[in-house]
């Protein structure tokens, strides 16, 4: 089968041309423009004071902003209504403490796992947007040495 | 005469049909190998899920026709008198119900996903260290599984021509067809790629056409093993000439005034019925008996073949349609 090499080369040659690219430009949008985050408070995940959004999450939402140079809008809502607005594109990322067997899949999309306890612990993110839930996988995967300090900071 | 005869394969067929044995066997676990490594990429891809099913799928002929090689020759008993050699019929039937159920829950469901518009989340994987894309694990999977399916099909045409054996020929062209359903897979995840979602369920849905149409061939063939049609071109629909030469041979007994033929496959062999206007009745019964053994050498496939005397026949040619 000659196409193979061929195919692993295009591949490699892809990541290297910005692919894959979402289906409706979120990252293009984010970058250095606003990330609008649906939040569900749950600590030591997610703990929201009103003002501010803190918790192993609310950093990590954070680190995403900055790395594309973002300001953030928090949205506050029931998880339904949040996953609805995924589903929408009204919102970018959810954070809310989920785990990787939340009854959203079809919704939303759901990352992979930043932080492995009795749970999985994901994000979710419209589905379909493929450029963007790599971009937050990459970051979440940068900051994973990170989580279990920041819970445990976040648990004081 | 034996009445219930056992089918004995010449030396040379018989290193054919060991062959073909062995190639199913490599087909199962080729397919298998690709099945496994499409099942740890699968993720959220319907056109990946469709993909993989298809290719587990696969695996059912190949199985079918090993049962059926093991089961065909055992020698006929009481409740079978027949003898065992359509058990390859059977294995064609379940490969249709199979597949064109499939078929249709798969297109079903890429066609839902396509009019909902739901897109399809593909995430990144982490191998050997580095993060990439899991569309080029997908991607690579997918062109294993092509290559497999196109290895066995190559290595078990030939075999299929050499044995007249429509099972396999029928399983070789779907091994073969599966470039079709990988390559309609790989660019629907090349489309999502590129941002274009409905690539993903849109490829699934093709592919789930292209398993329905293997389903469809294969009821066509059970249906024609149902009505005891007469021998068939491989892999063309055209009757052969076999029953014609098979007559010929008769008429050249000097003591054959006239002869009709009919003939049907019966699993891997031909069977059928020869009825001959006598001549002469001196020593009937010896002569028929004859005529039936030297008959089967006409074509190696032919089979416990009746020879019936008569003292007429009306007409000695099926009518023609049309």
């Amino acid at each position: 089968m000659t196409i193979i090499p061929y195919l692993v080369g295009a591949c490699l040659l892809a990541t290297g041309c910005g692919l894959p690219k979402d289906a409706s430009g979120t990252v293009e949008r984010v970058r250095g423009g606003v990330l609008r985050v649906g939040v569900i408070h749950n600590p030591p995940f997610v703990i929201d004071t009103g003002t501010a959004v803190r918790g192993v999450e609310g950093t990590l939402a954070d680190a995403i902003a900055q790395d594309l140079g973002a300001r953030i809008e928090f949205r506050r809502g029931p998880e339904h209504v949040l996953m609805r607005a995924l589903h929408t594109r009204e919102l970018d990322l959810v954070i809310g403490g989920l785990d990787a067997k939340v009854p959203w899949v079809k919704e939303a999309a759901l990352t992979r796992p930043y932080y492995t306890d009795e749970k999985a612990h994901v994000l979710a993110v419209p589905p379909g947007e493929n450029a963007w839930l790599v971009k937050v996988e990459r970051v979440l995967r940068q900051h994973e040495p990170r989580v279990g300090q920041l819970i445990a900071e976040s648990a004081q | 005469m034996n009445p219930f005869p056992v089918y004995v394969f010449q030396p040379e067929l018989a290193h054919e049909r060991e062959r073909a044995r062995r190639l199913s066997w490599l087909s199962i676990w080729l397919l298998m190998s690709a099945a496994l490594l499409m099942a740890f990429t699968v993720g959220n891809s319907q056109t990946m899920k469709t993909a993989w099913v298809s290719d587990v799928l696969s695996l059912v002929p190949p199985i079918a026709l090993l049962i059926a090689m093991r089961v065909e020759l055992h020698p006929p008993t009481e409740r079978f008198p027949y003898g065992y050699t359509r058990a390859i019929s059977i294995s064609f039937l379940v490969t249709a119900a199979v597949l064109s159920l499939f078929g249709l829950m798969l297109f079903i469901d890429a066609a839902l996903k396509l009019f909902r518009g739901e897109r399809p989340p593909i995430g990144t994987v982490v191998i050997f260290g580095r993060q990439i894309w899991a569309g080029w694990t997908m991607i690579a999977a997918l062109a294993y599984s092509l290559s497999c399916g196109f290895l066995v099909g190559r290595l078990k045409l030939p075999v299929a021509h050499k044995l007249q054996d429509r099972a396999l020929a029928a399983d070789a062209k779907m091994n073969h067809d599966e470039w079709m359903s990988e390559g309609a897979a790989i660019l629907g995840l090349l489309l999502v790629a590129f941002g274009y979602w409905w690539g993903d369920a849109g490829s699934a849905a093709i592919i789930s056409l292209n398993i329905m149409r293997d389903a469809w061939e294969t009821i066509q063939q059970v249906i024609a093993d149902l009505m005891d049609e007469a021998p068939n071109v491989l892999d063309r629909h055209q009757l052969e000439d076999l029953p014609q030469r098979v007559r010929e041979a008769v008429k050249r007994y000097d003591w054959v005034a006239e002869a009709a033929v009919r003939l049907r496959e019966h699993g891997h062999l031909i069977t059928g019925d020869i009825f001959v206007v006598p001549r002469e009745h001196t020593d009937l019964p010896a002569r028929v008996e004859r005529v039936a053994q030297e008959l089967a050498t006409v074509d190696w496939r032919l089979h416990s073949l009746t020879v019936m005397p008569v003292a007429t026949l009306d007409q000695t040619t099926p009518a023609h349609p049309g």
